[in-house]
């Protein structure tokens, strides 16, 4: 099973609560229902809860448009509904796609991005519509009926979330409490500029969910203005891989998602037969990771865009709409029909980037940091993810799956980097000046390290630059975490960048530096030597640390106490004498990682609550603030004590959500960048 | 070095002294006794060096006396490289073997033997066969008259091993340069890794001025921006040119140490080499295995980092500012009943102190 969709109750707490907050008190108090008992039939969901079987069914649309439960497709009538955590989970970061996509395609892919957020999964003519409304109501939409009455058959859940998405929205926003209105995807509400930005920057705001300051500075050049303009960026964000077309296979569990894929390898390798012996299983398995893997990329596989819009195009959102093309729009493009959301995978590896250029400035300073983010940047186009979940088993006889040559789309060399350097980026910062002159050949390095002649880094030649730069990779490569890996000679230097043991010294370093700010340096002094030399007793630990056993009592314990490192007792005689017995410490990376991640979790419960707690205090301020004669009159209707502590409202939750968003960075350290470790 | 002679020859030697107490005052012997004594301490005598004395005039008595010597306990004999060879010993000491019991003596010869590797107590009694109480007391006496010495064990910190007291316990026992008495040297091993902390800074690092590429500035922006500052006479923040956009501007003064291009990196060898070239360690010399723990030591302390099998540098961080991480900076990340805080109750985020002052707002009253 994935490794993020393991569960926790802390996990499903939090995810309760962010639920509730962006999707309302019916899509939470059906969610809840899953979190608490995990799988379950919409008549068992109706036994659990007080809520009728029209509630359930709204919730349930909701949910499964935003795509934070699966439904298991298996055989009717018979539906199971299970929740979806990472999806869920990633309703946190909301703001920060939008910030991670405006700062790669600017700040039109990222409102698409927002829009795409918001509604969910989408068809791509709502979209447009969204943004471009039609001078008369289409009546397309208008099955909702159906779809409301008996949609929740899965055939028919999903081909009324590709048809009647908007109606049927519009249906379920009734009766569910205001901040829905926000997120209901009325065309009108969605268009260009400020009423769409708003919308969702007042949703994410209230919600905690988004770096509101990136989506409120709209600017008239922001706004999309054509059709075409549009589509260009879908287009652009699908290619990327931020974008994903929707499949009937997304909603499967990945239980469901085994078991099915299981039975068709059994199917294509044993002819359908038993399993019997290790062989076969070892070959079913194979087959099945194998199956997982392509069905997953057939979800990236980018559909043909069509060059220009209303063509008769071909018909490739057939395979994906079946039917209903017949009713979509006539005068439109032939992509309309396709059904997009966010990759979620996707987040994580920019994510990744963004963290690791933050190391970096840490360790080798801003500029080598900015080289080093140019160069993670190019290779993202072509990172679907961080890490294969569902790797090559190792062959049963010990061998090595034969290493893959090098893709030399994973290869960076320096003159690529430099090409994308803005013309007055100073390249010669944090370098050594010998290295400098060296590249340049002019003037030499006074005893002061100060350069005889000055160079303008406008003025280099693009081989000075790239020779620079390659100063700065080789900086990056020698560190002790290995930012970079050298591959070849072609050409210039050709670099690699090796993942997954960036990722686990990414998670080194958080589990060190929770200890250190508990501990001091004392607790990452014990902890590295546990790592460095594996179960030590009290002696060796001493020599490692070369410190005295009574020094180094005191932090065992505690890390013990704090589940970061274990303790075993190996009697050495046969009564258990604690004298006699050999006392062992050790650090497993992978415990020490899954308790932080659960901690955080539970760190994030503890914020969304007091934001929750402090907006309850504020509230019948903020009530007041809010209605129609007091908006843009403030300064008249408040006195200036309730203005005070309207704007310490403010400040107490943007000081709160940013924590929050900062604890969502340190998951995603965690959970996102690297599968389950083995150590120890 | 030389070894101690096989313990077969001792006990018949050592009746022979008892039996046969010996009091000549100027005899050929300690003609030759004191012929040997006027060379360095610690000499090891080889036959021919004997003869060469010419105290004696045959082989044969050459060969007497050294036997009389030996049964006063005023020379040692071993062999070295399979060939006998002799050692003085102090009139004193000799003095003291005379009297002591053959228990003692069969003590004394063991812990002898094990030279500077000493040897712990259990093992002695597994060699001598003697009782534990015969054991203690013997040791014990052996100790009162300063005859040998016991260290606990850096290796088996629960044994007790002996040696001869004039003998320095060798480091297997004792510990490295870094140990006194068993024990890490705390105040010295900071005082030495400070000093190869800034050696291995200048080794592997430079520091570059402010202003070490002092090039014009055209960038329009900037120049403007500057401008505008001399026109209002005062400098916006908010406009701070941009001159060097990733940044901070380039004053002379602030200077940063950046990694050195193509560096020769320490490694265990070259650092035990300066370090014993600077004397630091007063007379004790540091090995190159006592370096590498230091250094791995460092490292675990974040000041040195690997790079590769056997080369160190120092650890550089660019930015002061120490934030840790969005679990840890607030406040349950740190909280001491984070484990009894649940989502109601008298320990709740509602109730929470530490939000409060963190926020600076009230919590509930419990
Ligand atoms: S809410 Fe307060 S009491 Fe509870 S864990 Fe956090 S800091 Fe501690």
């Amino acid at each position: 099973m994935s490794y993020n969709q393991r569960e926790t109750p802390i996990l499903a707490e939090l995810c309760t609560f962010l639920v509730e907050d962006v999707y309302g008190e019916l899509a939470a108090r059906v969610y809840s229902i899953l979190a608490r008992h995990g799988r379950q039939t919409l008549a068992a969901v109706a036994r659990a809860s007080y809520l009728n079987g029209r509630q359930i069914k709204y919730g349930l649309v909701i949910l499964l448009q935003q795509h934070l439960i699966f439904h298991s497709g298996g055989e009717p009538p018979v539906t199971y509904y299970e929740i979806d955590w990472q999806n869920s989970y990633a309703v946190v970061r909301f703001g920060k796609v939008a910030k991670l996509v405006e700062d790669r395609f600017g700040r039109k892919a990222a409102n698409v991005m927002s829009n795409l957020l918001t509604l969910g999964h989408t068809r791509i003519a709502d979209l447009k519509e969204a943004y471009f409304p039609p001078d008369t109501e289409s009546d397309d939409d208008s099955d909702d009926g159906v779809v409301n009455g008996a949609g929740l058959k899965r055939k028919r859940a999903y081909e009324a979330h590709v048809n009647g998405k908007a109606t049927k929205l519009n249906g379920v926003v009734n009766g569910v409490p205001a901040e829905l209105d926000d997120v209901k995807p009325d065309p009108q509400s969605l268009a260009n500029g400020d009423h769409a930005t708003n919308g969702t920057s007042k949703a994410a705001k209230a919600n905690g969910t988004a770096h509101a300051t990136v989506i409120e500075e709209v600017e008239d050049n922001d706004e999309i203005a054509s059709v075409d303009e549009l589509y260009d960026i879908i287009r652009l964000l699908v290619e990327r891989g931020w974008v994903r077309t929707v499949s009937d296979t997304q909603y499967l569990s990945p239980g469901d998602m085994h078991d099915m894929l299981q039975q068709r390898a059994i199917e294509e390798e044993l002819g359908g037969a038993a399993m019997t012996g290790t062989k076969d299983k070892e070959k079913v398995h194979r087959k099945t990771q194998q199956l997982k893997r392509q069905i997953r990329d057939e979800w990236l596989i980018p559909p043909k865009f069509s060059r220009k819009r209303g063509d008769d195009g071909s018909n490739k959102r057939v395979k994906i709409n079946g039917a209903n093309y017949a009713s979509a729009h006539k005068a439109s493009s032939p992509e309309d029909e396709l059904v997009v959301r966010v990759n979620p995978e996707k987040v994580s590896v920019a994510m990744r980037t963004e963290q690791l250029v933050q190391l970096v400035e840490q360790r080798l300073g801003p500029v080598t940091a900015y080289i080093y983010q140019t160069m993670l940047r190019m290779l993202e186009a072509h990172t679907p993810r961080c890490y294969e979940d569902f790797p090559e088993p190792p062959l049963a006889t010990g061998e090595v799956v034969a290493e893959i040559t090098m893709d030399p789309r994973f290869l960076v060399n320096a003159r690529d980097i430099a090409k994308r350097l803005p013309r007055d980026f100073d390249v010669l910062e944090g370098l050594d000046p010998n290295a400098v002159t060296a590249v340049t050949r002019k003037g030499h390095v006074h005893r002061s390290n100060i350069l005889s002649t000055a160079i303008d880094p406008s003025n280099l030649s693009m081989d000075e630059k790239t020779q620079l730069v390659d100063k700065h990779i080789r900086l990056l490569a020698e560190d002790p975490l290995h930012f970079a890996t050298w591959h070849s000679r072609a050409g210039f230097s050709q670099w690699h960048i090796e993942f997954e043991e960036i990722a686990k010294q990414l998670i080194q370093s958080e589990v060190e530096n929770t200890i250190s700010a508990r501990k001091g340096s004392l607790g990452v002094k014990l902890i590295r030597a546990l790592r460095k030399k594996g179960k030590l007793d009290e002696r060796a630990t001493c020599n490692a640390m070369m410190m005295s056993a009574a020094d180094i009592r005191g932090i065992v314990n505690d890390l013990t106490v704090q589940g970061f490192v274990q303790t075993q007792e190996i009697p050495k005689v046969e009564r258990r004498e604690a004298k006699h017995s050999l006392h062992l410490v050790w650090y497993d990376r992978q415990r020490a990682r899954e308790k932080l991640l659960h901690d955080t979790y539970k760190g994030m419960v503890r914020i969304v609550q007091r934001i929750a707690f402090e907006r309850e205090k504020a509230q019948p301020l903020l009530s007041k603030a809010e209605r129609s004669d007091v908006v843009g009159n403030e300064a008249k209707w408040l006195s200036k004590s309730e203005l005070d502590a309207l704007q310490k409202w403010k400040e107490v939750q943007e000081k709160l959500l940013l924590q929050l968003f900062r604890e969502d960075d340190l998951v995603a350290t965690l959970r996102d960048f690297h599968g389950p470790l083995v150590s120890v | 070095m030389a070894s101690a002679a096989p313990p077969l020859a001792v006990p018949k030697v050592e009746e022979a002294a008892v039996q046969q107490p010996n009091n000549e005052v100027v005899s050929p012997a300690d003609a030759l006794y004191d012929r040997c004594g006027e060379r360095s301490q610690g000499t090891v005598f080889f036959q021919r060096d004997l003869s060469n004395m010419q105290v004696a005039g045959t082989m044969a008595e050459l060969t007497m006396l050294l036997q009389e010597l030996c049964d006063r306990h005023l020379m040692k004999l071993m062999t070295l490289e399979g060939e006998p060879c002799w050692k003085l010993r102090s009139r004193s000491d000799a003095d003291k073997l005379r009297r002591l019991t053959p228990d003692e003596r069969l003590l004394y010869h063991h812990i002898d033997q094990a030279q500077t590797e000493g040897i712990w107590s259990k093992a002695l009694r597994a060699r001598t066969n003697v009782t534990q109480q015969v054991l203690t007391k013997c040791l014990k006496s052996l100790e009162s008259k300063e005859l040998v010495q016991s260290v606990m064990s850096v290796k088996f910190p629960n044994r007790k091993m002996y040696l001869l007291k004039h003998l320095q316990p060798s480091e297997d026992i004792a510990g490295g340069p870094w140990q006194s008495e068993g024990d890490f040297d705390a105040a010295l091993i900071e005082a030495v890794s400070g000093a190869i902390a800034q050696y291995v800074e200048n080794e592997t690092c430079i520091k570059v001025p402010g202003n070490w590429n002092d090039y014009e500035q055209h960038d329009r922006t900037a120049v403007i921006a500057q401008k505008k500052a001399q026109v209002q006479g005062l400098r916006d923040i908010e406009e701070a040119p941009a001159v060097k956009p990733y940044l901070s501007m380039g004053d002379p003064t602030a200077s940063k140490v950046v990694h050195k291009n193509s560096p020769q990196y320490p490694t265990a060898a070259s650092v035990a080499n300066w370090l014993n070239s600077k004397g630091i360690l007063r007379g004790k010399s540091c090995r190159e295995d006592d370096m590498e723990q230091l250094l791995e030591m460092m490292v675990l302390d974040g000041r040195l980092e690997k790079i590769s099998g056997t080369s160190y540098r120092t650890v550089l961080t660019a930015v002061d500012t120490k934030v840790y991480n969005g679990f840890v900076d607030a406040p349950c990340g740190n909280c001491p009943v984070f484990d009894l805080c649940g989502d109601e109750g008298e320990i709740s985020a509602r109730t929470c102190v530490y939000f409060g002052q963190w926020l600076e707002t009230q919590s509930e009253e419990i």
